[in-house]
């Protein structure tokens, strides 16, 4: 079976941009299922292509900035993070770049991939939620039971 | 016609690039260069431990953090007196070199090409040609620079446990030893990086690249073969002068640069200075570095003010931004060197060095646009040669790290060329404690503003004269501003903007 991966990204050091790194850290200190790897992605934007390349299923995981609700858990599917991606290349080009590339420069099949997104500063409850449910979409996927269930 | 002030819009550069320009009668009359944001890296610094800058400054960019390291690491080196053994600083050249190669060639045709796909070329015969190679995402060379520069990074995470923000240049070395299978993949790497450089971006061996000593030499290679003339490099060249970039973008006509690739066994090289050497060149004439001469000005700048420039080592950076504060427009400092501002970067340390096709090049047009990005994108040719050699040359067996114990109180400034040109940390260590840390990027450097004589920065001067056809599309004044690669990131602010944050427009799936 190929990889599942949870890539945690972002600034720990900025409060509005630290939810990877804290979820990171939630999920070091609950080992996650062998099964699923979990890997620190900091602020290496394009350069993560390397950790992408060979998984099944990558499940990233990054602050959001205009999620209305404290608290709220936002997923993205693939085509959702291709559309707030930037038109080009630049010094600061991130996830979305590299998810909009992705499709022309990966040297394997296409992993299937889906971001999990919270607005920070949070509470720890919202990271423990947002590690909970990252765990879950890489072993099983975004299936409709956990919308519904997230959702009721 | 009057005169009108257009805000260049800036993408592909760090955002935080403000540039305005004033044109009249379709040429830019005057320009100025804003840093919009705080960086205050050095007052993060102050009171931390000594080796604290190891750890924050790698941070301060993603692209060149490990320049950012080596010079955090040489200027307590600088401080205590310790000289990295030879294996260690065969190492340091290998990764720092590494950083720029990939850097170079992600700028050239990640951001810099890009404007060639301009709207208003799109009726100029090699316009499909451009589309077709560097179309963001979709363009042949786009596909193939993302996944080559993907690979010669590996060098750096094998060597340095990771990238970006590796940590393993530490005063007197390196904090871990390379294996030999570790330095076998890497010299595969490189291998297999040079072969890709050669037959993809240039079109031919370094050797013959190497051979080019002059521009009718530039134009001899060009027509040799189809290789050439098809290569990206090649067609770089011929989308550059259709477009008269080699006539745009000038400045004035000063170079800095700080070397930084010292040769590993000073005994062995007998004196020499490395692969560029440092210097600052004015009027044709090289003149041996001094730091000394290094100073800062904030008259212009949002910092409180003193008078003239001061050395960084005695720099201050208290922000004063009031509202009231007059003509001050950036938060970048203007740093000069005796007294002067200088542009920094390849053109620079080609010209430093006295390569000879780039001083024809400047002496034939002055400094410009296509000289600029010319040296960016062969630099790897000078160095891979080099990356080759040391890496070879790393024997295992030798010691990688030399201590004289703790680090003392004192002074010290570690110089050396990041991607962009030459970078400089100053340090001041009191009861072993970090007192004063100044870091002076290079695109402070270029990207300055205006000094307490009121002389234009480097990018500000260069962007004068510049014919502009259409200021609501002022592609010509891009050109000029990205041939100098500015980053921000580095120069200005303290934290990752993130541009993700604020621009979301979300398509949710849930």
């Amino acid at each position: 079976m190929k990889a599942q991966r949870i890539i945690c990204v972002g600034n720990r050091f900025v409060e509005a941009d630290a939810l990877g790194g804290l979820v990171f850290d939630y999920l070091r200190r609950h080992a996650p299922p062998a099964s699923v790897q979990v890997f620190d992605g900091g602020l290496a934007g394009l350069d993560l292509l390397r950790l992408v390349e060979g998984a099944g299923r990558v499940v990233f995981v990054d602050s959001m900035a205009n999620v209305e609700v404290p608290g709220e858990i936002i997923v993205l599917d693939e085509a959702g993070l291709r559309e707030i991606a930037p038109d080009a290349y630049d010094h600061g080009a991130g996830l979305p770049y590299l998810v909009r590339a992705l499709p022309y420069v990966c040297d394997d099949p296409m992993p299937e991939l889906l971001l999990v997104a919270a607005r920070t500063p949070c509470q720890p409850e919202t990271v423990r939620k947002a590690a909970d449910l990252a765990i879950e979409i890489a072993l099983q996927g975004w299936r409709a039971e956990v919308a519904a269930r997230e959702e009721a | 016609m009057g005169k009108v002030r257009i805000t260049v819009p800036m993408n592909r550069v760090e955002g935080d690039l403000e540039v305005r320009v004033e044109i009249a009668d379709g040429v830019a009359v005057d320009a100025w260069c804003s840093g919009t944001m705080y960086r205050g890296f050095e007052r993060i610094l102050e009171g931390r431990g000594a080796l604290d800058g190891l750890v924050l400054t790698p941070r301060i960019c993603g692209i060149c953090g490990i320049s950012h390291l080596r010079a955090a690491a040489t200027a307590l080196e600088n401080l205590a007196g310790i000289t990295p053994p030879p294996d260690a600083t065969r190492i340091r050249n290998l990764t720092v070199m590494t950083e720029h190669v990939q850097s170079d060639i992600r700028q050239s045709f990640l951001m810099f090409a890009v404007d060639f796909l301009n709207p208003v070329y799109e009726a100029t015969p090699l316009y499909g040609e451009a589309l077709a190679r560097f179309q963001p995402f979709k363009g042949e060379t786009v596909r193939q620079v993302i996944r080559e520069t993907k690979k010669i990074l590996e060098i750096i995470a094998i060597l340095g446990g990771q990238w970006p923000h590796s940590p393993f240049i530490v005063p007197g070395g390196l904090a871990s030893q390379p294996t030999g299978e570790s330095l076998l993949r890497c010299r595969l790497i490189l291998e297999q990086f040079r072969r890709w450089y050669e037959r993809r971006i240039l079109g031919c061996e370094l050797e013959r690249w190497l051979e080019i000593l002059d521009s009718d030499d530039l134009d001899g290679w060009l027509e040799e073969r189809e290789e050439h003339w098809k290569s990206d490099l090649g067609l770089l060249l011929r989308l550059a002068r259709q477009h008269g970039l080699d006539r745009i973008g000038g400045g004035h006509d000063s170079f800095l640069s700080y070397g930084g690739f010292p040769e590993p066994d000073q005994e062995k090289s007998k004196g020499k200075n490395g692969l560029f050497p440092a210097g600052f060149l004015l009027d044709n004439e090289v003149h041996a570095l001094d730091e000394k001469r290094v100073t800062e000005h904030v008259a212009y700048s949002w910092y409180v003010d003193y008078k003239g420039g001061k050395h960084p080592g005695d720099g201050e950076t208290q922000p004063y931004a009031t509202g009231a504060e007059g003509d001050k427009y950036s938060w970048a400092k203007a740093p000069r060197y005796d007294g002067r501002p200088a542009e920094t970067g390849p053109l620079a340390s080609m010209m430093v060095a006295g390569n000879p096709l780039f001083q024809d090049l400047v002496r034939q047009n002055g400094p410009n646009a296509m000289a600029r990005q010319l040296a960016r994108l062969v630099r790897p040719a000078y160095f891979l040669p080099a990356m080759q050699r040391w890496l070879a040359g790393v024997s295992g067996d030798e010691e990688f790290y030399r201590s004289n114990g703790e680090i003392h109180d004192g002074t010290g400034c570690g110089l050396g060329e990041a991607a962009r040109g030459g970078l400089g940390h100053w340090v001041t260590i009191e009861r072993g404690r970090i007192k004063k840390y100044q870091i002076v990027t290079p695109t402070a450097w270029n990207a300055s503003p205006r000094d307490s004589d009121g002389t234009r920065g480097p990018m500000e001067e260069s962007l004068v004269g510049t014919p502009v056809r259409d200021p609501e599309n002022p592609v010509e004044l891009s050109h000029v501003v990205r041939s100098f690669d500015p980053c921000l990131v580095c120069t200005v602010h303290a934290v990752g903007r993130g541009k993700k944050l604020g621009r979301l427009r979300l398509s949710m799936t849930k």
